[in-house]
């Protein structure tokens, strides 16, 4: 099931809120079904990885000690087949226990508590910044196209499109923390939201750092989806029939140019909350993309299947909040049966 | 030996798996190229000293290695939770080990910091005489503190104590509580007495009666061993609790110089001074903090900006890719931080990778051969990797006890350098001389199997897969040397990287024994093995036949010998002896002993230096000036 596109408009408002609950019950139970098959999987490819669980979380020194790696097998359940490690893990899951963590000594789900805050308002705030300033920056360039303003942009993406983004954190680092230190070089330290929102202004080098990136993305999908757009006959008609060129632009390529940002927008939650290992990384700023990172390399599988949980529900979420904005800002879209 | 890569692995693999693999990814280049695009340069003055008045009080903060941040307080600490940084850096500034070990830069006891005098002995009888500390709670620490760990020992050392050396029980017939100062071990055959002060009795750290309960109330693991368990995972479970550690009323008892007063699972922990500790250096500082960082490079920008009036830590780190190349003779090059002082940190161990004995791949005999051990001992130019990739911070490994720094264990003749140079004209020269047509950047090929070696056949050739732990970039540098050098007498090393785990996994262990896969030839983890918390580095655990952590499987009865000497007598004769023997016999491939960590110090704090070798750590030395 999926949205499509009908010619028709005339369904009555009634029809149409019972078709988005329908589509909505379908994309749940969709949903359910395809967070099973990625924890599945994802637990599969886990127990391929080459070497022991017990000698690479207890360290070389951990063959001296066969009767511990024994009894970490025993506890964690390394001694049953991966299947069975697999229904005792959901079996876990459905009461809301993500499992605890090898390395951290901390619950799977404290660590993403407190991991998952830091990286939404550093994640999000810098995509928001981004919409609020490449949705512009890609009309202007659009309107002015070939012109002065959209070469110049276009230099400004090009060069932040393609800029690591560790090039991007180091360079502000240098300049606005040790060449003249106005900026802490770091970004918030300390457990809690609180810590994080009181330290504002240690947050503005990592998220204009993310900011730059995905404002160099936007504005060029926003240019082109504009300039494609300014050609179409709805256009032209509305010039016709006397619209200015303010209201054309405004009220009729605005809207219908914002269909590819709503699809970016949505496929970026799940990046949203998978953090951005290298930004936090620069910054010092642990989220749950450094989570992530630490965990693969000391193989922490109760964190990484919580990460993979918690990140496959945002695939599915901003899947779903990318059509549900189609409907919005494309009335030719209804929720039926495809 | 004990559980040293334990130790090591947390800040040298720590550092090899975050730190030095982050860095290289994301710091190393970024630093270098972010430093071309803003046109900064760093100034090279060295880090020079400040005099002054010593001032009461301050705090100081000190940079916790890149991804490692104390998470278990407990100090019985199992295998997952062992390592430096939550021993060495957290539970020892406030739990003290029974004996402490370090003097200046040397690896040795320190009758001073130790909770108890030097044992006396009796025949095979030590007796253990404490001294008067107290805990916080106002009880003195006593020989029943001392048996509460004994007893946690004898109950799930084997499961639950990460640097398990068998001891008690493996060694010692009879313990005899003589009163709340005075006990007496027994042990079940004559042994080295500094042996086993410095590879036992270093295991202890008294605890605390209060510690002595479990859910249901008061227990009695200090003096009945079966009550232990039970006590054991009640204070596992309160060790899990982490946001609990700075209010918990049994972690609060503390006998060290430092108890916690905040910390946060994130790694951020401050400490301030115990005003009962009664030991005899008591902490200058009002305050020390714990703080961590992702990455080396986000360390250095922080110091960075620390030097630039920014944000502030006192104890700090260089990145190894920054840091300045030593000139020969000198302990420093020229230090890129104003107003900090540089001073390397090398830790108390050997480096080595581990050549197969036991491979199945086909090699196995070509590794049993001591002319093709010497001969690839010859192709290592430890030299041109310490100038080269470790930029002068390294030392070399020259046998099986470290040198770094020089101790009385090191064998006069060991004290002149490695008995193998480098040297491919030798390399050649022995590969020939046993039977092999040697192909320079070929493969080179036996031609005699009576010559070659028992097992190897006509026509075999020298051809060895060699994974080593990637992301470390001097130690990827040397493997590529050592290819390249190898080829040269038509040994060819097929390189292989792999995260540090599966390499660890695949050859930390001795595989026969451990019972893992045999199928492979030469592995490198890079950390090799530290010395800590068992101090004199007697070869029982990693190269007497048969033991687990013998990864290669090397056997030989005479070196068995030399160890057994080694343990049981203190006479530094048998020491040298067995280490002469061993360095010759290369069980495995000596390799440097890269820096453990290129320290950087504000010059307003004193006390810093020198650094312990056995990673101890002691910041109430540490002290202002004004």
């Amino acid at each position: 099931m999926a949205p499509v596109t009908t010619g028709a408009t005339g369904d009555g408002p009634e029809r149409e809120g019972e078709a988005l609950a329908a589509f909505l019950i379908r994309r749940g139970l969709q949903a359910i079904i395809v967070v099973l098959i990625v924890t599945m999987i994802t637990f599969a490819l886990l127990r391929m990885i080459p070497g022991n669980v017990a000698v690479a979380v207890m360290g070389p020194g951990a063959y001296r000690n066969p009767a511990a790696i024994r009894q970490f097998d025993r506890v964690y359940g390394f001694n049953l087949p991966w299947w069975r490690q697999y229904f005792l893990w959901l079996g876990h899951l459905v009461t809301g226990n993500l499992g605890f963590s090898w390395k951290d000594n901390q619950s799977v789900a404290s660590l993403l508590a407190n991991r998952l805050p830091k990286t939404i308002i550093l994640v999000g705030i810098s995509t928001l910044i981004a919409l609020i300033v490449a949705i512009p920056i890609g009309v202007l360039q659009a309107v002015r196209r070939n012109k002065f303003t959209d070469h110049a942009f276009n230099a400004f993406s090009t060069i932040f499109y393609a800029t690591p983004a560790f090039l991007i954190g180091i360079i502000l680092i240098l300049i606005f923390a040790i060449k003249f230190p106005i900026l802490p070089p770091e970004g918030p330290q300390g457990e809690g939201l609180g810590v994080v929102l009181t330290n504002f202004n240690a947050l503005i080098l990592p998220i204009t750092s993310l900011a730059l990136l995905t404002i160099a993305l936007f504005s060029r999908y926003m240019r082109s989806s504009v300039l494609d757009n300014l050609t179409e006959d709805y256009v032209r008609t509305a010039r016709a029939k006397g619209a200015s060129e303010r209201r054309v632009l405004i009220r009729h390529v605005m809207r219908n140019s914002l269909i590819p940002i709503a699809t970016l927008v949505g496929l970026s939650i799940p990046g949203i909350l998978a953090g951005a290992l290298i930004t936090e990384a620069v910054f010092n700023y642990p989220g749950m993309g450094f989570l992530f990172f630490q965990s693969a390399q000391s193989q922490d599988y109760p964190v990484l299947l919580g990460f993979t949980v918690v990140v496959a529900v945002a695939t599915v979420v901003g899947s779903l909040v990318a059509d549900v904005a189609y409907a919005v800002l494309d009335p030719r879209v209804r929720y039926v049966s495809a | 030996m004990g559980p040293a890569p334990h130790e090591q692995r947390s800040r040298r693999s720590m550092r090899f798996r975050l730190r030095r693999r982050m860095t290289m990814g994301v710091g190393a280049g970024a630093v270098a190229l972010a430093l071309v695009a803003a046109g900064c340069s760093s100034s090279s003055t060295t880090g020079g000293t400040t005099t002054g008045t010593k001032v009461q009080g301050g705090t100081a903060v000190w940079a916790e290695p890149p991804a490692t941040v104390p998470n278990y307080i407990f100090p019985f600490t199992s295998s997952a939770y062992i390592s430096v940084i939550n021993a060495s850096n957290f539970t020892n500034l406030m739990y003290r080990p029974l004996y402490w070990f370090g003097n200046g830069n040397q690896p040795t006891l320190n009758t001073k910091l130790s909770l108890a005098n030097p044992p006396t002995w009796a025949g095979n009888t030590a007796t253990v005489t404490l001294k008067h500390y107290v805990w916080s709670n106002g009880s003195p620490v006593t020989t029943a503190d001392v048996m509460f760990w004994v007893n946690m020992l004898k109950a799930v050392g084997a499961t639950d104590w990460g640097a398990d050396t068998g001891f008690p029980d493996a060694f010692v017939s009879s313990i005899k509580v003589v009163s709340p100062t005075e006990l007496q071990f027994t042990t079940n055959k004559a042994y080295s007495h500094t042996w086993f002060t410095y590879n036992d009795l270093s295991q202890i750290t008294p605890m605390p009666a209060a510690w002595d309960k479990t859910n249901s109330g008061p227990s009695n693991c200090a003096t009945v061993v079966k009550d232990c368990a039970a006590v054991y995972n009640y204070l596992n479970t309160q060790a899990k609790n982490l946001p609990g550690y700075a209010s918990s009323p049994l972690w609060s008892i503390v006998d060290g110089p430092w108890k916690l007063s905040a910390f946060n699972a994130d790694g951020h922990v401050t400490f301030v001074p115990n005003p009962k500790y009664s030991g005899p250096v008591k902490p200058t500082l009002s305050k020390f903090e714990e703080v961590p960082f992702t990455t080396d490079a986000a360390e250095y920008n922080v110091l960075r900006s620390s030097a630039a009036g920014g944000q502030k830590i006192d104890v700090g780190y260089l990145p190894e890719q920054d840091a300045p190349p030593k000139p020969a003779n000198a302990t420093v090059g020229a230090n890129p931080l104003a107003g900090y002082t540089l001073a390397p940190l090398y830790v108390w161990g050997i480096n080595y990778f581990v050549m197969n004995f036991q491979s199945n791949t086909g090699n196995g005999p070509v590794i049993q051969q001591l002319y093709f051990r010497q001969a690839l001992a010859y192709l290592m130019n430890q030299a041109a990797v310490i100038k080269g990739p470790l930029r002068g911070y390294g030392t070399q490994t020259v046998g099986p006890v470290g040198n770094t720094p020089v101790t009385s264990y090191l064998s006069p003749s060991l004290k002149s350098g490695s008995p193998f140079p480098y040297d491919p004209t030798k390399a050649k020269s022995l590969l020939t001389s046993h039977g092999w047509k040697v192909v320079p950047n070929g493969v080179s090929t036996c031609t005699n199997s009576s010559l070659c070696g028992k097992g190897i056949s006509s026509g075999h050739q020298l051809v060895f897969n060699l994974p080593y732990a990637s992301g470390t970039q001097w130690i990827t540098q040397e493997m590529q040397q050592l290819q390249s050098n190898a080829s040269l007498v038509g040994i060819k090393i097929n390189l292989q990287p792999k995260p540090f785990n599966q390499v660890t996994a695949l050859a930390a262990g001795n595989c026969k024994v451990a019972k893992i896969p045999c199928n492979w030839d030469l592995a490198n983890w890079g950390g090799g093995w530290s010395f800590v918390p068992d101090y004199e580095p007697t070869g029982e655990t990693l190269f007497q036949s048969g033991a687990i952590a013998n990864s290669g499987g090397y056997s030989s009865a005479t070196n068995d010998t030399y160890i057994k000497q080694t343990l049981t007598t203190d006479n530094p004769q048998a020491m040298y002896n067995w280490q002469d023997y061993l360095a010759h016999q290369l069980p495995v491939m000596f390799q440097p002993n890269g820096v453990y960590t290129l320290t950087e110090i504000n010059n307003s704090l004193k006390g810093v230096t020198p650094q312990n070798p056995t990673l101890a750590f002691n910041p109430e030395n540490w002290y202002f000036v004004k």
